[in-house]
Order: C-alpha cells, then sequence, then structure tokens
C-alpha cells in the first residue's frame, strides 16, 4: 500500500473545517485591532460623521500629534517606558541570580529556598496585608512600589532553573578551578549562553510592567507617577462627558475628537508589544514548554 | 600539571570547621541567593502573617502587627453581608461558565491547529491568535466599550441583519454580563492556552499516525483515538488549575471593576471588587482581609479538592 494516501471524503471535510475555524479566529483577533489602527489614522470629525470599516478615509496624523502634545499623556508614557525598563533590568537580574544558585547543588539551605518558592505560588496573604506592609515601608505613593515588591517571582525562577540545568556542569566546575568566582561565573558564562530563556522571561515582565494598571490605580495616588493603562482608564470615563460637551460646543478649530484621540492613544500603548512579539516569539514558545513540563 | 583541587576535593572524615562550611563560593551563593529570598520574605511571607489582622480591628497606622484583637467578629459579619453573598455568586458564576466555555475552545483550538499542512499558515495564525494574551485588560475593556456600544460595529451588524430591532445595550443590562465575561477571556486566552495542548499533540511520535492509516482509521478517528488521549494529563493539569482558580476567577476582577457599572452590578459585582471596595476604598483593613482570607482559604481547599480527586481518578497530579 505504501504511505501515500489519496484524500478521502473525510480529509476533504476536515479540511474546510479546520481552514473555516482557524480563519474565523484570525479574523476575529485581527480585526478589532486594524479596527482601531484605521480609527487612530483618520481625521476625528470625518470619523464621527460615518462609520469606517475598511480603511482610512481622511487620512490624518493629527490625533498622534495632539497625543504627544497632551502633559497628562506624555507623563503617562514616559513613567510606563521608565517603569517597563527599570522593572524589567531588576526583575531580571535578581530572579536569574537567584536561579543560578538554586541550581547550583552545593548551595546550603538550597530545599528551605525552594519550598519558600513553592509556597509563595501557591498561597499569598492577599492584597490588605501587602498594601499594609507597603505603607509601613514607605513605598505607597512612590516610584519604588512599581519596582521593589515584583523583584522575585518563583515561576519565572523556575524558568530560568530549567534552563541552567541544562548548562554542562563541567564548564563551571573547569572555572571555579580556574579561581572564578560564582557571580563571575554567572555574568561570563551563564547569562551569554542562556538568551533564550532571558528572552522569555524578559518579554513576561516586560508585558506586565507594560500593562498593569492595579498598582498604578491603587498603590499610588500622585497623578505625576500614573502609567498609561490609567490615562487610558480616565479618558474612557471622561470621553462621555467630553462629547456631550464637545457636541454642544462644536468643532472649532482641531478636527481631533475625544474618540480619535483614545484610539491613537490606544495604539500607541498596543505597538511596542505588536512590534516585538513575532520576533521575541520564537524563543518563549520554547521557554514555555519547559515551564510547563517543570510545572 | 595537576596541582591540588583544593575547592573541588572535600577532605574526608575531617570535621567540619565552620571556616569550610563558609567557604568562599558559599558566602558568594548565598549573597546572590539573598535578594531573592528578601523579596520573599517581605512581599510574600510578611503578609502571609499579616492574614492575622482579618482577627483584628486595624487602621492604616497599625500596620500588620498592631490592632485590638476581636475574634471572629469580622467573619460573621461578612457572612451577613448581602453584598458578600451577591459578589459570592457572580464569582462562582462566571467562573463556572468560563471554565465550560474557555478551558474547551484553547483545547478545540489546539486539535484544529494540528490539523493545519501549511506550516507557513500554522506559524501566522498562532502569532496572531497568541497576541491578544499580551495586551493589557484595559484595552480589552476599551475595545469592548467601542465595539459593543448601541452605536457599535456590533449592533450594526445585528441590526443590519434583522436579529434585533433596537440596539442591545450590552453594557446596562445586567443579564450580558457573564456571558460577556466569558466571551472577552475567549477573545484573550484561546490561542495562548492551545499552545500547551499544542506541545503535547506534537511530542507524538509520527509512526503513530501511519501505523493508525495503515489500520484506515480516518482524520477524526485519529483525533479521537491518538490525539486527545495524548493530551489527556495536560487537560487534566489545566484543570485541576483552573478549578483551584474558581473563587478568584483570572480574569473576573478586572471585568468586574473595568467594565462593571451602577446598571450591571447586579452581576459585576465580584469577589475581588468586594476586597478592594471594602479594603482600599472604605479602609475597613481587616474586613476586608477577613474576606481575602475566606477566599483563599476555600481555592486552597478546591485545588487540593480536585488534585486528589484526579490523583484518585487517573494518577495524574500537580505537586
Amino acid at each position: 500500500m505504501g504511505t501515500s494516501f489519496r484524500k478521502s471524503k473525510e480529509d476533504i471535510i476536515v479540511d474546510i473545517l479546520v481552514w473555516t475555524c482557524s480563519l474565523i479566529v484570525i479574523a476575529a483577533t485581527f480585526y478589532p485591532l486594524y479596527f482601531v489602527l484605521i480609527q487612530s489614522f483618520n481625521d476625528g470629525s470625518d470619523a464621527a460623521k460615518a462609520p469606517i470599516y475598511w480603511l482610512p478615509r481622511v487620512f490624518s496624523l493629527e490625533n498622534y500629534q495632539l497625543v504627544f502634545k497632551q502633559d497628562l499623556l506624555l507623563t503617562g508614557l514616559k513613567n510606563t517606558l521608565i517603569r517597563t525598563l527599570v522593572g524589567t533590568a531588576a526583575t531580571i537580574f535578581v530572579t536569574s541570580m537567584a536561579a543560578y544558585s538554586l541550581q547550583r547543588p552545593n548551595l546550603k539551605l538550597r530545599k528551605v529556598y525552594v519550598s519558600m518558592g513553592a509556597v509563595s505560588m501557591y498561597f499569598s496573604g492577599g492584597l490588605i496585608p501587602l498594601y499594609l506592609v507597603l505603607n509601613s515601608l514607605h513605598l505607597l505613593d512612590t516610584f519604588w512600589v512599581y519596582i521593589v515588591p515584583y523583584l522575585f517571582g518563583f515561576f519565572n525562577c523556575l524558568l530560568f532553573m530549567s534552563f541552567f540545568r541544562n548548562i554542562p556542569e563541567a564548564l563551571i566546575e573547569s572555572a571555579l578551578i580556574d579561581g572564578a568566582s560564582e557571580f563571575k561565573i554567572y555574568w561570563t558564562i551563564i547569562i551569554p549562553l542562556s538568551t533564550p530563556v532571558f528572552a522569555t522571561v524578559s518579554l513576561f515582565v516586560a508585558v506586565f510592567h507594560w500593562n498593569d494598571y492595579f498598582i498604578s490605580s491603587f498603590f499610588i495616588t500622585n497623578e505625576s507617577l500614573q502609567t498609561l493603562p490609567v490615562i487610558l482608564m480616565r479618558l474612557l470615563s471622561l470621553s462621555e462627558a467630553q462629547q456631550e460637551i464637545q457636541r454642544y460646543l462644536g468643532n472649532n478649530g482641531s478636527s481631533v475628537t475625544l474618540e480619535s484621540m483614545r484610539y491613537a492613544t490606544l495604539i500607541i500603548s498596543i505597538a511596542p508589544i505588536t512590534i516585538l512579539y513575532p520576533f521575541l516569539q520564537r524563543f518563549f514558545v520554547k521557554g514555555m514548554l519547559v515551564g510547563a513540563i517543570k510545572a | 600539571m595537576s596541582k591540588p583541587l583544593l575547592t573541588a576535593a572535600p577532605r574526608p572524615s575531617s570535621p567540619k570547621s565552620m571556616k569550610d562550611r563558609l567557604s568562599r563560593p558559599q558566602v558568594s551563593l548565598q549573597l546572590m541567593v539573598l535578594p531573592a529570598v528578601l523579596a520573599m520574605v517581605i512581599f510574600n511571607f510578611l503578609p502571609m502573617l499579616g492574614m492575622m489582622i482579618s482577627f483584628k480591628e486595624t487602621d492604616m497606622t497599625d500596620g500588620i502587627f498592631g490592632g485590638q484583637w476581636v475574634g471572629f467578629d469580622n467573619f460573621k459579619e461578612i457572612f451577613a453581608d448581602d453584598r458578600f453573598w451577591l459578589a459570592m455568586r457572580n464569582t462562582v458564576g462566571m467562573s463556572i461558565i468560563k471554565l465550560v466555555f474557555t478551558f474547551t475552545a484553547p483545547i478545540l483550538f489546539a486539535l484544529i491547529m494540528n490539523e493545519i499542512r501549511s506550516n507557513a499558515y500554522k506559524k501566522l495564525a498562532q502569532t496572531i491568535s497568541t497576541l491578544p494574551h499580551f495586551l493589557s485588560y484595559v484595552i480589552v475593556a476599551t475595545l469592548c466599550l467601542i465595539f459593543l456600544d448601541p452605536q457599535g460595529m456590533v449592533n450594526h451588524l445585528l441590526m443590519s441583519l434583522h436579529i434585533t430591532k433596537e440596539p442591545i445595550e450590552f453594557m446596562a443590562e445586567a443579564k450580558w454580563f457573564w456571558g460577556l465575561g466569558s466571551a472577552l477571556d475567549l477573545w484573550k486566552e484561546t490561542g495562548w492556552g492551545a499552545i500547551v495542548f499544542l506541545a503535547a499533540i506534537t511530542g507524538v511520535n509520527s509512526e503513530v499516525y501511519e501505523a493508525a492509516r495503515i489500520d484506515g482509521a480516518g482524520r477524526l478517528r485519529c483525533i479521537w483515538h491518538i490525539n486527545l488521549p495524548a493530551i489527556r494529563s495536560t487537560i487534566m493539569v489545566m484543570l485541576i488549575l483552573n478549578i483551584g482558580n474558581l473563587f478568584y476567577g483570572g480574569s473576573n476582577f478586572d471585568q468586574s471593576y473595568l467594565l462593571g457599572n451602577m446598571f450591571n452590578n447586579d452581576r459585576s459585582y465580584t469577589l475581588g471588587y468586594y476586597t478592594l471596595d471594602n479594603g482600599l476604598i472604605q479602609m475597613r483593613y481587616s474586613f476586608a482581609a477577613a474576606a481575602d482570607l475566606i477566599i483563599s482559604t476555600l481555592s486552597l481547599t478546591l485545588l487540593l479538592a480536585a488534585n486528589w480527586t484526579a490523583k484518585k481518578m487517573n494518577g495524574s497530579n500537580i505537586f
């Protein structure tokens, strides 16, 4: 009989079903984002007249120009950028360094640390005690509340550990014999060999920092420290009221509406991850799998 | 040529001195793990200890160690609170609906993706479908409000297809909220959730399929008899984790907080929001911590029970 088969009726039906379903999923995922994109590049008052579905009708960059003129949004963008960069770098450093140490067999108290991590993964004290702890440490309403409480996560640590475990032990041993310190080995040997896992975990941590609105809403009251998602939320709730006002006053001068500015802000907060994502994807699918098997 | 390897060779039988035990590599290893351990102690274990404020009356200045002991007063008050039971009903209700839809969808999607023969298309589909996982819930909620607006696209579509005459007020009618929550999760997480299952299916040896096809099995029978059993243990693990999460309910809080309003409150008020509302907004810290303690105790019990049941049934468990 051999190994090649003619397509049976069942094969064709399955193929049709598979393609239809996957196309529906792709369209349903992609279109809303595309919709926001075309709205953000369309003239605001024109978009208010009739709905736009496929392509910008009156192309305009004015929405973006206005967004980048608003102090509120600029501060939010700046805070989000700094928070994401500093937060990701610090978390990756603390977590990967701990992971290196934790997978060294001669670390004393290793089992204690690992079980602490496991407990921290499945059980938490909840929001209120954390809030009170942050308050006692005077971290509330400072920039550091974005960074310090999230320096270490055990799940990410597991991802690092399972990757480091595959690095040949002999490499570390011989460096030790040559007189290198553990930190130097971590810094000069382990890090350069572990790009995939660093890329994966960095993506997770960076996405957490970029997207989070909770900390900014509840642990921060100072307006100059707020991040982009919170500004977006405020634009959202303001919009109804503002639109009413705009309708009464008419659009004098700028053709940007609150609506169209909202679209531009949305795109600014979606863009970084959408652009980076396809490049990082090949790393993290692998990284996730290791983690999923381990966890 | 061969120098004595001081660091690598332990001296047998000599009693370990303090200096040996705290050798230089050991000190640097401990220093490397120290920041992480400190972070865990301060931000995970101290709050766990802080759960004892549930049995106290605490204000902001007391911190987690101050306050007056009041026994079970907070718990009694919570159990007598109608809002708590409303939040409980909504959380469990939404979680169960999500367990049915957003748990099975990734499995189906993974099975479908696995049948795609074109690698380029498969990769494209995977990239696009996993992207929403990385978007903030604020963005998802904004998109939801834009599309489900009475003048939005979904209502346009429904009206032009004559499914409804009047635009549906999705956000203002409470009855839509639970379904809406599942739909948003479906949109955001289906592709991402499928990755784990897809990996398990990809692990199946291709000879198994060839053998099955030679024996005359069609593709549907291959899916049923090879692919599904291949992901069975993954399904069980994910199911256990999902059940353990029933009372927190992952995205329940996000949806409740970002999309809840005075009109749909009856269906959108969830346990996460209840804690936040009482704790950080009304500043009844002990009361809210007590509510949190109830929720996490229930969650842990449920997780252990689900794990135990799964172990009894077919030997797969997460611990």
